[in-house]
């Protein structure tokens, strides 16, 4: 065969290698790394952030908010979480809280997010923990700017009815504040369900967001004599009545109201893709879930926690998430979401028997073939050995 | 608090960094050895851009369009051979067409399928009829083409593993040594063939980067051998499957693999590695590391003592040019492929024309971009999705340049803007409007790509296979540019290039240069 020549043809080999000889010898002997888009990259997901508690104010007479500041926070998107690592007496735990402050407050001289917690209700030894006990000064680490939550402009309607139920108001708030600030192109009406006024939090917070983009509807659903408002729960025909053209239904509150929601959505027939629910953390009581051998909630079994090549074994109860487990007993677990879905707290099941909480399972399919769960959202039902990052 | 714990051995005999493709085929590869190795990933997956994501209860392939060199099982090509014989069982499902070509310009859409076991007599009489062929005469030409690439792509796969000297080379090799020193476009006109056919054919270029003119027709010929000769596949549960099944097997096999532990130094100490310090502070000794960072990273930041870094390892990676990286939109459709009248698995798409100059400047800027590859995993994957579903990706390959710009202020407004022209592209095209099926979207840019994998601006290709970066000269230098004893490297910035197929190969080359490493410090009792 020829191409050019044969003389030509067969010194190609030594003429594209002296090319790049040639190449290499006119190279500058500098190093001159330049990574414009690694450093990008790092100041949007920064990962975990050391800050402090600069105030901590009353949302309501039930809720708290707590400012953090001291950080390099980055963009995040309006209806994000953030995490906080805590050292409750010898736990180590992570917990994720919707940010109610808005993106555009992490820019300029004195950048800052917030989060709204509420009065705990029942046991929730966390809960309990921040709203009893933080302070200004306290110092905590975290990630901001985590979670699926928040408006797409590609995928979602311009027109955004947002279904909230007690403290999932806080990423509407931050969306809310982000129109209002001109960053967020979009229009957002808040239908907010309490049980009563002195129950509505961040009150005077929504109402500072009002404008023509951002409408807020208290609903109550207790018995409020003097109430002029929107009454009930957040029904089919309330949505309706509040709810124009191509819209997409952001919601966001505590487990009832979702399987509420839900039907009430299905009755207006609303596309699945204009309907976005925001992870809800572990449920309460895993024993209700379907599946969930019922028999075992009380046991308490041994846990063979494997981190490189050290073992060491724990408790853990049967109806708490081996996320929980790890927690209590001292041991540094990657987790975020909380539900199930995001799978920073990836780890293996090297052998023994578990229960995955079947709502929001975000394992990949390849994973469940080789025993990999997500630690917040699974559930020994025997003696378990896994096998977890090292901290 | 328990006190400090002991998590690693007090020594390996490597250090894997990195638990991608390559990370774990070098893995695999020293263990079958009986080496004592441990692989340190610095995500809480393995694979690197091998992988998927889960949304709305979902999962998602992350990256990838088709694997290359997998082949039949009866007739199994050298990456599934690998697989067999390190045991690693994944479930290939074959791609149904090696892909559409549509010139928005000139209205040109043809569907190519690939051929059986390196026979091309169905892809050149597509791409012939396409053309217009009334004496058969285009499809001899185009026939023949395809026939010389498949003895380049031969003789690639013997003499990548085969020293020979230059006199048998020629006598066997005959092909491929006289087109070694010629550019794609430079053999390619040797068969005349209008240019219709040119572009038709010329489809698969952007996985291999620049423009005809600079493409070294040794790496174009594998490419179209590979492609269009065997077809391509895709693991059934996603790269992820791959990926995951590699890590297993290596931890089967002994290698202890880590999760979460970034790197962050290579100890070198009297010229030869001594191990690596964490981001944790945390030193593992082992004589031998094979690193998956872009050796411009490792060079300039990694090495410690940089003094420990020669020259010649600096004017290497300056000499070098990044390869493309990945703007790509990943959708969850919310009716089947069927229903939105997808019909193609694969599709190259030159909207604006088939001026691969314009194209590859266009890559070099900011966007909006106009070349872009569909593809709907379903119609390979049959299943991969719930019922009335499908996924939908549009993918371009951008130079990092033209990202070089973007800030924390305006990426996100340059990230949508470039997704709302692929999907308004792709709507167009198809006659849907795909924003009313959105159930899911992911945009993946270059700064996705340097989040999750670290990979040097964004950059998923490694170096640019150029003229002066040539595929055979690279192979005849190889072994002088082992900077430093001990270390070698594996991904897509190693001899052979881009691609899954390519990583996997890369990362063997990185395991053989250490044991050959392992072998002379052993002769020099080092």
């Amino acid at each position: 065969m020829k191409v050019k020549g044969f003389l030509k043809d067969v010194g190609g080999a030594s003429r594209v290698t002296k090319a790049r000889q040639a190449k290499f010898d006119q190279a500058s002997a500098n190093p001159a790394p330049y990574d414009p888009i690694g450093t990008l990259a790092k100041t949007l997901h920064p990962g975990f952030l050391h800050f402090r508690v600069t105030e901590v104010r009353d949302a309501s007479p039930t809720a708290k908010t707590i400012r953090f500041e001291g950080a390099h926070f980055p963009y995040f998107m309006a209806g994000q979480f953030m995490t906080l690592r805590m050292k409750i007496g010898n736990s180590l735990v992570t917990r994720p809280y919707s940010i109610s402050s808005s993106p555009f407050q992490t820019r300029g001289e004195h950048p800052f997010v917030e989060i709204t917690v509420r009065k705990p209700r029942k046991d929730g030894f966390v809960a309990d923990y921040l709203y009893d006990n933080v302070k200004v000064g306290d110092e905590f680490e975290g990630e901001v700017g985590l979670g699926e939550f928040h408006y797409g402009p590609i995928r979602d309607a311009k027109n955004v009815v947002a279904l909230a139920g007690g403290s999932g108001i806080t990423p509407f708030l931050s969306m809310a504040r982000e129109i209002r600030f001109g960053n967020l192109d979009m229009n957002l009406t808040i239908l907010f369900g309490s049980v009563s006024e002195d129950d509505i939090i961040l009150r005077k917070e929504l109402e500072e967001c009002v404008c023509d983009k951002v409408r807020v509807i208290h609903v109550l659903s207790g018995e409020n004599p003097n109430w002029k408002g929107e009454r009930g729960f957040l029904d089919a025909k309330l949505i309706q009545k509040y709810s124009q053209g191509d819209t997409t239904y952001f919601v966001c509150g505590p487990q009832v109201m979702y399987d509420f929601v839900r039907k009430a959505l299905e009755e207006l027939k609303v596309p699945a893709r204009r309907i976005r629910f925001e992870v809800f953390g572990a449920p309460r009581d895993i024993t209700t879930f379907e599946g969930y051998p019922k028999e075992l909630a009380g046991e308490e079994f041994r846990l063979t926690v494997c981190q490189g090549i050290h073992h060491t074994v724990i408790p853990a109860k049967a109806n708490e998430p081996i996320a929980v487990a790890l927690e209590r007993a001292g041991l540094k677990v990657h987790t975020a979401c909380r539900s199930g879905a995001c799978g920073y707290c990836r780890i293996k099941v090297l052998s023994g028997n578990f229960y995955v909480c079947p709502v929001g399972d975000g394992r990949r399919g390849a994973d469940k073939d080789y025993g990999y769960v997500h630690a917040c959202a699974t559930y020994p039902t025997s003696d378990l050995k896994i096998k977890i990052n090292i901290d | 608090m328990p006190e400090k714990q002991k998590y690693f051995e007090d020594r390996y005999d490597v250090i894997v960094i990195g638990g991608a493709l390559a990370g774990l085929a070098s893995a695999l590869t020293l263990a079958k050895k009986g080496k004592k190795v441990l692989v340190l990933e610095q995500h809480n997956l393995p694979g690197g851009v091998a992988t998927s994501f889960v949304r709305g209860g979902v999962e998602i392939e992350g990256t990838l369009h088709e694997m290359m060199s997998i082949g039949p099982k009866e007739c199994p090509l050298k990456i599934r051979n690998f697989f067999d014989e390190m045991g690693v069982d994944i479930e290939w499902l074959r791609v149904p067409d090696a892909y559409r070509f549509v010139d928005g310009k000139t209205g040109t859409s043809v569907l190519v399928h690939p051929g059986d076991h390196g026979n091309f007599e169905t892809p050149a009489k597509e791409i012939a009829d396409a053309c217009g062929d009334p004496d058969g005469s285009l499809y001899q030409k185009i026939l023949e083409l395809l026939q010389l690439c498949n003895t380049v792509y031969d003789s690639v796969n013997v003499l990548s593993v085969t020293h020979m000297s230059k006199v048998q080379m020629l006598l066997k090799h005959e092909k491929f040594v006289k087109t070694a020193g010629y550019s794609a476009k430079e053999v390619i006109d040797t068969f005349h063939l209008p240019q219709k056919a040119v572009d038709i054919l010329s489809a698969y270029w952007i996985y291999v980067g620049d423009v005809l003119e600079n493409l070294p027709f040794t790496i174009w010929a594998v490419l179209m051998a590979d492609y269009l000769g065997y077809g391509s596949y895709v693991p059934k549960k996603f790269s992820h499957e791959m990926s995951l099944k590699m890590c297993e097997r290596a931890m089967e096999m002994g290698c202890q693999v880590e999760f979460g532990q970034r790197v962050d130094k290579i100890l070198v100490e009297n010229g030869h590695v001594e191990g690596v310090r964490l981001a944790s502070g945390e030193e593992i000794k082992a004589r031998y590391v094979v690193c998956s960072a872009y050796p411009d990273k490792a060079y300039t930041q990694m090495i410690e003592p940089l003094s420990a870094v020669p020259e010649g390892a600096i004017k290497f990676v300056n000499a070098k040019t990044i390869g493309v990286t990945c703007f790509s939109v990943v959708m969850l459709l919310d009716k089947s492929a069927e229903e939105l009248g997808i019909k193609d698995y694969s599709t190259f798409y030159a909207a604006e024309g088939m001026d691969l100059s314009e194209i590859w400047k266009e890559g070099s800027t900011e966007g909006p971009y106009n070349y872009v590859t569909s593809i709907c995993t379903n119609l390979a994957n049959p299943g991969c999705s719930p019922k009335g579903t499908c996924i939908y990706s549009i993918t371009t390959l951008p130079r990092p340049e033209g990202w070089f710009g973007v800030n924390e202020e305006n990426y996100r407004q340059m990230r949508q803007k470039n997704a709302e022209h692929f999907i308004d592209l792709e709507s167009k095209r198809l006659g849907v409007n795909l924003r009313d099926h959105i159930l899911e979207i992911v945009v993946e840019t270059p700064v996705t790509i340097s989040h999750y994998t670290g990979a040097y601006q964004g950059s998923v290709y490694g170096y640019m296979h150029t003229m002066d970066d040539h595929i055979v000269a690279r192979l005849q230098m190889g072994e002088k540019e082992n900077y430093i004893q001990g270390l070698s490297f594996a991904g897509a910035h190693q001899i052979s290039g881009d691609g899954m197929g390519p990583a996997v190969t890369n990362g063997r080359k990185g395991a053989k240069i250490i044991l050959d490493m392992m072998e002379e410090d052993a002769k020099e009792g080092k």
